[in-house]
This record gives C-alpha cells, structure tokens and sequence, in this order.
C-alpha cells in the first residue's frame, strides 16, 4: 500500500516532499499493519483515510504556498530571493491545471456547453458499452470466458443456418467428445420442471445433464458436491442440484438442505448441491442428470447442447479443424442411414458469442452510432477551440515571443482540453448510470430470464476515461498546433479583429463538413431503421393479435398418460370459454411469430428424393386455435372435435404448402406422412387448407404449415393456451388462473404475456435500434446546430468590416445576408453528399436490421436532405442577419 | 518568524507529548492517539504539516539525540524536540487555556459538565 502513498506524496510541494516523504511513507506502512486496517473492509477504510488525509493536507499546503507567492509578488514583505529549487513536473502540472481552471471560470458559458456535449456523447457511448459489456462482451461469470465454446451444427440438406440450442443426439455428443483440443466436453438438455414438497407448486427452468458440466463451465457447487460419474450415468439415483436463488426463495437458504428430498414433477430427488450466487447456466435454477442411455437414443434425436473448454494449448481454429474431421468420419460411417450427413459442420464458437448471435448486429450498429455522435461532439468542440485559440492568438504569442518553449503553450492548450474531457466523462458517467438503471425498460424477457445485468463496472469506468482522454488530445491537438505553428512576431503585429488566418478558416470549415456529413449518416441510418420499424408494425401478419392472452401449461405424465393430457385441454378450454368477456379459447404447441417447429413428411406418391424428406412447420392444435388468431379457412373444413385417436387421422395446411408442394392439384384428401423416415407413421389426410400468416417471425414470410389436432396425438404434454376477450387480455389473468386451479391445484401457468407484447418481443432488436438511433440522430443534429452557429458567428464577427464596406457600397442587406446563408448551403451540400456516400456504400451493415427498405432508399434521403438544410439555415440565420445589419459608419470608423 | 498563533488542538498535543522527551514522528502519533483515546488520529499527512509549522516557527527541531536506538532502522528515524522558545509558547498557551477554563467553571450551567 506504501506504492499509493508513494504516489500521493507527490502532491505536496517539492520542499516538504525532500524534507518528510521518507519518515512519511515509514508511518504509513506500520498504520498499515494496524488491526483496524485488516481485511477488505479495512483496506478501503484505509486508502479512504489515506487519501482524505493527504489529499486535504497537500491543498493546504499548495494554497499557503501561493498565498506567499502572491504576497511576496505584491511586495507586502522584504523582497526576497526564491529559494533555488527545481520545478517538478507536478509542479508543472499544478500550474497549468489553475490556469485552465482560471479560462474556465472566466468563461462559464464556453465551459458548460463543452463539458455537456461531451458528457451527453461520452454518456452515450458509455450506456451502450455498458449494455454491450453486460449483454455481449462479458456476460457470464465463468473464468476465462473466451475459452468456453459451444458446438453449432450445420445440416445443408435441411437447413442452411447453423444452429446451437438444442440440435445434437447424445451420439453425436460422443463424437464430440473425441476431440482432443477440448479439455472438457459436456452436454445438457433444457427443459421445465413442476417442483413441490412446499406448499405451492413450482415451475423451474432445468438443466438436464447428460455429463458432467462443472469442469466446463469452471464452477462448482458452493455447498455440497456435484453429481458423481454413477449418478449421470444411465439410470442413476434420482439427485439434483438446485441454484442459489431456488434456495434462497423457496428453501430460506436452509443450511441442512443438503440430502433433503424434493419431488420434481412427482418423482423424489435428493439434493446433493446448491450453486454459488449469480447466473450458472442461462438463467436456471435446477439441475438433474439426463438419466438416459446416449447409445440407445436414436442419431437423429437431437435435443442437446453441447459446450466445450479448450484444453490449454489448443487454439480455437485447432479445435474446428479437428472437429470437422469428426464430421467427415460420422458422414462416411452414417450417411447410408441418415442422409442429412451429407456435408454437415460441426463449429465451435465461444459461447457468448453463439448464445447472443442475434443481438450482435443491432449492439455493434449501436457502438457505432454513439461513436459517431462522439466524433461530432469532439469536431464541434475542436470548432469552439479553434475560435477560441485565435482570438487568444495575442496572448499565446506573447508568451511564445517571451520565450516560453511551443510545446509548454500546446501543453496548456491540452491540459485545458483534457480537463474539460474528463469533466465531461463525469457528467457521462452519470447517465450511463441512470440510463442503465432504466435501461430493463428497454430489455426483452429474453434477457431478462437469461438473467443478464449491464451496471457500471471497472470495464465501462476505464471505457469512458479512455474516451474522455482520446477526445481530450483530438479536440486539443488541432488549436494547440494551430495556435502555436503562428510566427509570434506576425500575430502581435497583426489587428486581433482580422481574426483568423486562412488556413484556419478551411480548417473551421472542414471541421462543419466532417460534423454534418456524420450527422447525415446518423440521420439516414434513423429514418431507414424508423422505417424498417413501421414497415414491421404495418406488414400483413394474417392474424389479430390483438385482446389475446397466452400462456403454458405442462402437464407431468406420471399423471397425465396419453390421451388424458389432450382430455384436460379440452376441459380447460371449455371452463375458460364460459368465463365473462371471453371470445374464444384454444390449446396449441406454439403460436406466432415465434413458431419454429419443424417437422419431415413424406407425401403420398411423391416422387422420392433420395432420403431427404422436405420439412414443414407444425403445430399441434385445438379445432379452435385458427378462430382464436382469426385466421381465415380457404379450403375444406376445420379441424374439429371429433378427430380423436380413434378416427382417420386428419391435418389441415397453409396456402402456403399448398403452392409449394401441391401446385396444380386439389389438396383436400391427399394424405402424407409426418417424420422421419425410419419412423413408421400413418397416413394423414389433408382436410383443410387456412390462409397463410407470419408464424416463423413477422419479418420472414410464410412458410409451409401443418396443423394436427390435439387429440390424435398423445406426444404433446406442453401447450400454450390461448384465450381471446373482448376487454383487457391483462385483465383476463387471476380468473384464467382460478379455473386451471380448479381443475388441478398442482399446475402452474408460467411464460404468460399477450399475444401484442410477444409481438414486441419480436421486433425487439429493430425497435431499440430505431429509438435510440433516432435519438443519437437528434444529439447529432443539435450538435451540428450548434457547430454551424458557432462558426458562422465567429466568421461574421471576423469580417464586420467587410460587410461594412460592401453595404457602404451600396450591397443590399439581402445580398448580405445571402452570402452568409450560401456559405451554410455549399458546406451542408458537400457534408450531405459524403454522408450519403457513406451510407450507400458501407449501408451493408444496417442490411441485417433493414426491412422492406434498401440503404439508397431516395425518400429517406430527400427526407433526410430537406432536414438537414432546414437546420443548417435556421442555425445560420442569426449569424446572416446580425452581418446585415452592421452598421458601415461603425465597421469602417476602425479602419 | 512571528510566532505561531493560534496552536490548534492536534497542535497542542503534538508539542505535549514533545514537552516529555524527543520522539519520532510515529511515537507522536501514537502517543497522542493513545492520551485522546483515538479522538484525535494524526494522519501522516496532519501530522507532517503541524510538524513543518513548528519547525518553521521555531517550537521543535530535529535533534541529534537519537534516543534507545537497539536496531539499525530506529537510527534512521528523525527524532523532533522542543525548543526553548517551543516550551515557553506551551506554557503561555496552557496558560491562557487555564484561563479560560478557570473562567467556564466559574459558570454554574458549564461547571456540571467539565467536572
């Protein structure tokens, strides 16, 4: 601790530091041992009382030393020689630091508007960097997060996207596992289970394991032991480990849990761990053993995620060659049994990465609109400097002509600039603080059950210092150069009211072009993600998604065996039918836009394409569920309440299966058959054809559908239950729940929103994008408001004598006036074109949140143009009509 | 240099504890710490300052008696005394002190309360 001492002696003047620092920093270190600084709490207690103590001292003794200064300067005592002593850079420092603050106070106006334009763009940049370290860079406590990867497989013939969550077989994981450049290899399953042995029953989002994940992850069980090798293992004793939250909220952090028997869905289990504190694995709060045998599972079963630490010397790119070799030896040995081997790719990427793919793109184009507005602020700044510097071009000059060397001027120049910077990074870092309070208003459920937080941490603190010091240097290098590159003996001599050199002029200007043709890009990149936004709220979705309720039931099928789940559904539908308000109500698998499953299916008399059957969406689905979404029926009949196990099975399918897979012929009675091809299936009839509407996502249109009744299948145990009302969906909750109780008091009802609020969700990334890019475009556009002012003042002011002799004469004031407001015009149109420019072609990178728009779309353009110039004219027009009404006798009295 | 004026309590203590022998700056402290039971603690900082004051003013100068030094580290120390003129100031300030007790406890609403 004696370093921080070290370093803080240095605040004292020169004399008393040769005179006490030893003895000093000696004390220091035996306080040091004192019990009351032991431990953390004592070493913070202890570096505060450090830092008050000499902190408060050193200013003391620095103010005393200029109050003797300034009274032997004022010749109050007998003049005295100075005491030879050397002048250290900290004294240096100090010097400098009081005559910037000394501008500043001199100049409050000039001081605040710098430090807020600084603070709101480096606040800016420091909330998205917040959100981004929380959410993308580093969002889970694992150690060495970068070196956990997770396994993403790629099947060409099904699908080109290459997928993570859920889409390996348990034999595919023991191929993995060969891999010699991972260290450890797990592998788990994600699922609900209803927990009791309380007094409610519980809904608990599980990890089901099927090897042991703890050396991969890097962590252990705070209390107890993870499972042993016997326990994961296929049949194993039935054990669990819950996360800390579980057991602080439902155990009261119960210190004798461990062994204590809990039932999940109705099996006992006894828990063997609690996990420490924070997120462990997405958002879960229990974990069992898969308890499966991976060798009897057929390869095609693909329900589990893989993750994988790199073994220490192995290199990511190491690993992806060995694991597409893997992939090569699977293809040979199993592609006569499983075509889609064919070309498939194994791919490991760290995990935050793969687990956050979708939210990348709208993170990083946010990183770079705040940038960008931080550029704009830095330029405007520079301006204001600039003008500034040369109206102090007198002053600097003396000082250079006294002999003071150039780089001590442009070191005061700096430290003025570098001190307002870190002004402005604590006005920033304050509203990165409060922006990431509220910023879970803006977050999705997503997030939210992942359990990620973005805070002010140590990453974001060195961010905004970093950016607070790269501003400093680039809004001080310019005038710093500018004001001391001027040869002393022509500034002295030179009328202060010329003002500025020429080349300081294009400098000034180009500064408002860079200013403007970056808030083009901010602006053009607003109005496409705004327009992107409304396009998604306007698309035809096919349904109404309005006054809809939803949410899940899983019934355990301990209690529930075959058809009885299907029963219950019906039951449920039919009691929240009668309740009051209610239009319709339906049970289904999956409702828009979030619907993803898939199945294979095979038509009858289809021409076979080698094995690879085609896939469709399909939903499993109460006869009510297309009068609930009001999805209209195009052909045949609706599915209805008599299509029961025992009757002729029966599917209805979307216009859009229709079209693409029985073109040209009447679809009502063709049958076909749903899976995979090993599979031995029934022959499904078609009776019923719907119009197609958006289910996989609002932005992607509509894809081939099948829908099956419930009651002919008995797989289905998890349906959502949809309930359409006249009033307020919210509103429709405590009943909904009331009725699911009185038909069984042990289920709960979780994932509950309205069908609205999961449209939300789903255009989530386009909806933040376009609101906060809007709002970067408004703090751009102000900026370069307040650019363009500022020099256009300043460049008016510098040639009163100018317009004073041409309205002498005889120009008119319009005249006047228009050559201020060209000027404006010549700089917005070359900043408009380079911004459009930009956008037109680097514009590939909005591509991915861009909807029903391209990134030359010439009405944002105008749009964006028509702005722009309005702006730039409004800002200008003081200026203009301050120039026309100079007064000749008075400008030309100076000459 | 005039003398210094007016000796704040910390001050006061310092130049007590320096009335009984020369000491090092950490036997200051802690003889001070110990005589207030921690109502005053001298941070290396408060406590340095006073000590340049006094020097400067001429109340306590380093000395070369360096005192019981058993190791090689102790005789690094400085050890500060009290000067002639260093005495003297105490004493007029402990006497106008005493003054100004003399005069509270002749107070009856005070007199509880400094008994």
């Amino acid at each position: 601790m004696t370093w921080l001492a070290r370093a803080l002696l240095r605040l004292y003047p020169a004399a008393f530091r040769d005179r006490y620092a030893s003895e000093m920093v000696e004390l220091v270190a035996s306080e040091r041992d004192a019990p009351r600084h032991q431990g953390f709490a004592g070493t913070v207690r202890f570096v505060g009382y450090l830092l008050g103590d000499i902190v408060a001292t050193a200013l003391r003794l620095r103010c005393r030393q200029v109050a003797r200064a300034l009274t032997r300067a004022g010749g109050g005592s007998a003049p005295q020689l100075p005491q030879p002593r050397k002048r250290t850079e900290m004294d240096t420092l100090f010097q400098d630091l009081r005559y910037a603050l000394r501008q500043f106070v001199r100049r409050p106006g000039f001081t605040a508007i710098a430090v807020l334009s600084l603070g709101l763009a480096i606040g800016g940049n420091s909330l998205i960097y917040g959100m981004l370290d929380g959410f993308v860079f580093h969002p889970f406590p694992y150690p060495q997060p970068d070196r956990l990867v997770a396994i993403g497989v790629a099947f060409p013939k099904l699908s080109s996207e290459t997928t993570y969550g859920e889409a390996l077989s348990p034999a595919e994981y023991l191929d993995i596992r060969t891999n010699r450049s991972f260290a450890h290899v797990g592998s788990f399953d994600l699922g609900n289970r209803n927990i009791s042995g309380g007094d409610v029953p519980e809904r608990v989002f599980t990890a089901l394991l099927l090897d042991d994940l703890f050396p991969v992850i890097g962590m252990a069980p705070a209390l107890g032991r993870g499972f042993t090798p016997e326990e994961l293992g296929p049949n194993g004793p039935p054990v669990a480990i819950i996360s800390h939250r579980l057991w602080q909220t439902r155990f009261g952090r119960d210190p004798a849990i461990l062994n204590r028997a809990i039932r999940i869905s109705g099996r006992a289990a006894s828990i063997v761990g609690v996990m420490p504190p924070g997120l462990v694995l997405i958002g879960t709060d229990l974990w069992i053993p898969w308890g499966g045998d991976p060798l009897t599972v057929p390869r095609n079963v693909r329900q589990f995620n893989v993750l994988a630490r790199l073994a220490v010397e192995a290199s990511l790119a190491q690993a992806n060659a060995e694991l597409g070799a893997i992939a090569r030896r699977v293809e040979q040995s199993e592609k006569p049994k499983f075509a889609e081997y064919e070309n498939w790719q194994l791919t490991a990427t760290p995990w935050a990465a793969a687990l956050l793919k979708d939210v990348r793109p709208a993170a990083f184009i946010l990183l770079g609109a705040v940038g960008l507005v931080l550029l704009i602020a830095c330029a405007n700044l520079a301006n204001l400097f600039l003008a500034r510097s040369s109206t102090r071009q007198r002053e600097l000059a003396v000082r250079l002509a006294l002999g003071a060397a150039r780089w001590r001027v442009m070191r005061l120049v700096l430290t003025e600039s570098v001190l307002l910077a870190i002004g402005g990074a604590a006005v920033g870092l304050a509203i990165a603080w409060f922006g990431l309070k509220s910023a879970g208003v803006l977050i999705p459920g997503q997030f939210q059950m992942l359990g990620l937080e973005a805070g002010v941490n140590l990453r974001v603190l060195w961010w905004s210092l970093s950016l607070a010091l790269v501003c400093g240097l680039l809004v001080g290098v310019l005038p710093a150069l500018q004001a001391t590159r001027t040869d002393p003996h022509e500034s002295l001599k030179a009328d202060a009211r010329t003002g500025g050199s020429r080349g300081g002029r294009h400098l000034r200007h180009a500064l408002v072009v860079a200013e403007l043709a970056l808030s083009v890009v901010l602006l053009l990149g607003a109005g496409l993600l705004m327009r992107s936004f409304l396009n998604i709220q306007r698309v035809d979705r096919g349904f109404d998604p309005r006054g809809v309720l939803t949410m899940r039931l899983t019934l355990p099928r301990e209690r529930y065996p075959g058809d009885a789940a299907g029963a219950f559904f019906d039951r449920l539908s039919e009691r929240l039918a009668a309740l009051p308000g209610v239009r319709a109500v339906s049970a289904a698998s999956q409702f828009p836009p979030s619907g993803s499953l898939g199945t294979q299916f095979k038509l009858e008399r289809a021409q076979a394409d080698g094995q690879t059957l085609p896939t469709a969406l399909i939903t499993v689905a109460t006869p009510s569920y297309f009068e609930t979404l009001r999805v209209p029926l195009r052909a045949g009949r609706i599915l209805s309440a008599t299509d029961r196990l025992d009757t002729t099975p029966v599917a209805m399918i979307n216009q859009a299966f229709a079209t693409r897979y029985l073109a040209g012929t009447d679809p009502i009675g063709k049958r076909l058959s749903l899976g995979s091809p090993d599979q031995a299936r029934p022959w499904t009839t078609i009776v019923g054809v719907v119009a197609d509407y958006r289910n996989n996502g609002v932005t992607q249109p509509a894809r081939p559908e099948i829908y099956i009744p419930v009651r002919q299948q008995t797989a289905w145990n998890q349906l959502f239950m949809l309930i359409r009302t006249d009033g307020s969906p919210g509103g429709l909750l405590p009943s909904a729940r009331q009725t699911v109780s009185s038909l069984d008091p042990e289920q709960p009802v979780y994932l509950i929103q309205t069908l609205e609020e999961a449209l939300a969700t789903s255009s989530f990334q386009q909806r933040i994008s376009a609101l906060l890019v809007s709002i970067f475009a408004g703090v751009a556009l102000v900026l370069a408001a307040i650019g363009i002012y500022g020099v256009m003042s300043y460049a008016v002011s510098a040639r009163t004598q100018e317009m004073g002799v041409r309205l002498a004469i005889g120009a008119q004031r319009r005249d006047v006036i228009w050559l201020v407001l060209g000027q404006v015009l010549r700089l917005s149109a070359i900043g408009l074109t380079i911004g459009i420019g930009v956008v037109v072609v680097a514009g590939r990178a909005l591509e991915g949140l861009l909807f029903g728009v391209r990134p030359a779309d010439p009405a944002t353009i105008a749009t964006v143009t028509f702005v722009l110039g309005a702006v730039a004219l409004v800002a200008a027009w003081a200026p203009a009509s301050r120039a026309s009404k100079v007064d000749p006798i008075q400008a030309l009295r100076y000459e | 240099m005039a003398r210094v004026k007016p000796l704040s309590l910390p001050v006061l203590h310092i130049m007590l504890v320096l009335a009984d022998g020369a000491r090092h700056g950490y036997a200051i402290k802690q003889a001070v710490e110990q005589r207030t039971d921690g109502a005053i603690r001298l941070g290396p900082g408060t406590l340095y300052e006073a000590i340049q004051r006094l020097e400067e003013g001429g109340l306590i100068e380093e000395t070369v008696a360096r005192a019981e030094s058993a190791n090689g580290q102790e005789a690094q120390r400085r050890y500060y005394r009290l000067t002639d003129r260093g005495l003297t100031t105490l004493a007029k300030e402990l006497r106008a002190i005493g003054q100004l007790v003399d005069v509270a406890r002749a107070n009856p609403r005070l007199r509880k309360g400094l008994a």
